[in-house]
């Protein structure tokens, strides 16, 4: 069978696995300094699964929460759950719960620990800007999260960089108040360093795989709509990029010699490593290279 | 040099690329083939003529090239001025190459009668079922931008521009800049 035109990316799969493998092995080499140090770091190991566990769990509740999220039923958004369900079935996924955000900011998210309790929510300004099929673009993408299981992806591979500040935090607490120990010392400034590397190398790793997982949920909605442009078109319209065509005439702007323009300067690469988000050029050329494979086909 | 210029607040006529408008004749294959779009074998050209004199003249050689072409190829050459004051050059001819091929002509024409600076646009126009879409050259950018206009009034489908964008890339040389996708309303092809 001929490849279909959505097919793996390898070389996304190729990062997005050597970002796993280098936050394994980060973790690993963490585990064998807490083991090597001869503390009992049980109790933390503990409370950082009890604390992500309900992080995990409550996904659902505690995003919508914190978004100012607020479930709608069918007949309050009936265009809204229609498309949801539409999608859903397209993607072979049940049916998630929706939901609205009342902000202008035009935005969406998908959360929830599976499938089965997953949410969609997005904001009233999405809603008034894009257009139905540019909505779909954005929901398809959203349900490719929760079909990836990001949610569940994430936490795991933030699991240890958790470990790693709950001990820096207790270190630091420690050394404040505690210090009756004087063997310890040694041992205690080896775990703080070691916490305090692994939480710094693991932050750009995670953002790095956050940014591989949207990707990979932009393919995902180009999968599931089949027209990667409605989602192109949706983050131009989001990103402000569709305002930038114009629709004066060239013949009055050429009237006014208003032609030759500076071209702006484009961003700086730093800001890169600290973004969750693949920036905008680079979700569109992924998308265009999609749109052009579905073309040639 | 640009430098020195803004510093000098000197500003020269920026020239006109007019080869890479035959990017068009090939690209006008995969337009059809893969997407479907129809020639509507009609292109115009569209400059802001700048004396009455110097432009008689020029327009009297088109005339003529017209005649000659005419019979040589079937390019049909007809003059136009639109509601801006900018005069247009209408071509028609079924075959896409030959429209290109009389495009370059007629441009490489009016360069040599010192419209070179004065050319604004060469306009192609094509039809997706029915619908009519335009590829829009820039000279003095010496690149392609589509226009698709959406229902009455001035609006302009830009996710389907967009998506053409992306399909023709790597075959017309297009205007990266949006924000240099000025429309042509009111074409008179």
């Amino acid at each position: 069978m001929a490849k279909h035109w959505y097919a793996e990316d390898k070389q996304l799969t190729v990062r997005m696995l050597l970002v796993m493998f280098l936050l394994a092995a980060l973790y690993l080499g963490f585990i064998a300094v807490l083991w090597s140090s001869g503390m009992n770091i049980g109790g933390v190991v503990l409370i950082a699964a009890v604390l992500l566990g309900l992080q995990y769990y409550y996904s659902d509740r505690l995003v919508l929460w914190s978004m100012g999220a607020r479930e709608v039923s069918r007949s309050e958004a009936p265009a809204l759950h229609g498309s949801v369900e539409r999608l859903s079935a397209l993607a072979d996924i049940p049916t998630p719960r929706v939901a609205l955000v009342r902000t202008s900011v035009p935005n969406a998210f998908a959360t929830g620990r599976n499938p089965k309790a997953a949410v969609v929510a997005v904001t009233t300004g999405l809603l008034e800007r894009l257009n139905s099929a540019e909505l779909d673009g954005v929901l398809a993408h959203e349900l490719s999260h929760v079909r990836h299981r990001d949610v569940a992806v994430m936490t795991l591979a933030s699991f240890f960089a958790t470990v790693a500040q709950l001990l820096m935090r207790w270190m630091f607490w420690g050394g404040v108040y505690g210090g009756r120990r004087r063997e310890g010392a040694a041992a205690m400034m080896l775990i703080y360093f070691a916490s305090l590397v692994v939480w710094v190398i693991s932050f750009f790793l995670i953002r790095a795989l956050s940014r591989y997982r949207e990707l990979a949920a932009d393919r995902g909605a180009a999968a599931i709509t089949g027209a990667p442009s409605q989602l192109s078109s949706a983050l131009l319209k989001i990103s402000g990029t569709i305002q930038k065509i114009p629709t004066r005439d060239l013949r009055e702007v050429e009237a006014m010699n208003a032609f030759f323009i500076f071209p702006a300067l484009s961003g700086d690469a730093l800001s890169k490593l600290f973004s969750t988000h693949p920036s905008l050029e680079v979700r569109l050329a992924q998308l265009k290279e999609l749109e052009q494979r579905m073309e040639r086909r | 040099m640009k430098f020195l210029d803004a510093l000098l607040g000197r500003s020269k006529p920026v020239r006109s690329e007019l080869d890479r408008l035959f990017a068009m004749s090939t690209a006008a294959l995969t337009l059809k083939v893969n997407l479907g779009l129809e020639s509507s074998g009609r292109a115009g050209i569209c400059f802001r003529p700048l004396t009455a004199g110097r432009f008689a003249e020029a327009e009297e050689e088109l005339r003529r090239m017209g005649g000659i072409g005419e019979r040589a190829t079937n390019t049909r050459i007809t003059f136009q001025t639109d509601e801006h004051g900018f005069r247009w050059v209408v071509l028609e001819d079924p075959e896409i190459e030959d429209l290109v091929a009389a495009m370059h002509m007629i441009s490489l024409t009016l360069e040599e009668h010192g419209f070179g600076d004065r050319l604004l646009a060469a306009v192609f126009k094509f039809f997706e079922k029915g619908r009519p879409l335009f590829w829009i050259y820039n000279y003095k950018r010496g690149a392609f931008y589509p226009l698709v206009p959406a229902g009455e009034g001035q609006q302009r489908d830009n996710p389907a521009e967009l998506r053409l964008r992306s399909l023709l890339e790597g075959e017309l040389p297009m205007e990266a800049d949006l924000e240099r996708w000025y429309p042509l309303w009111g074409i008179p092809l």
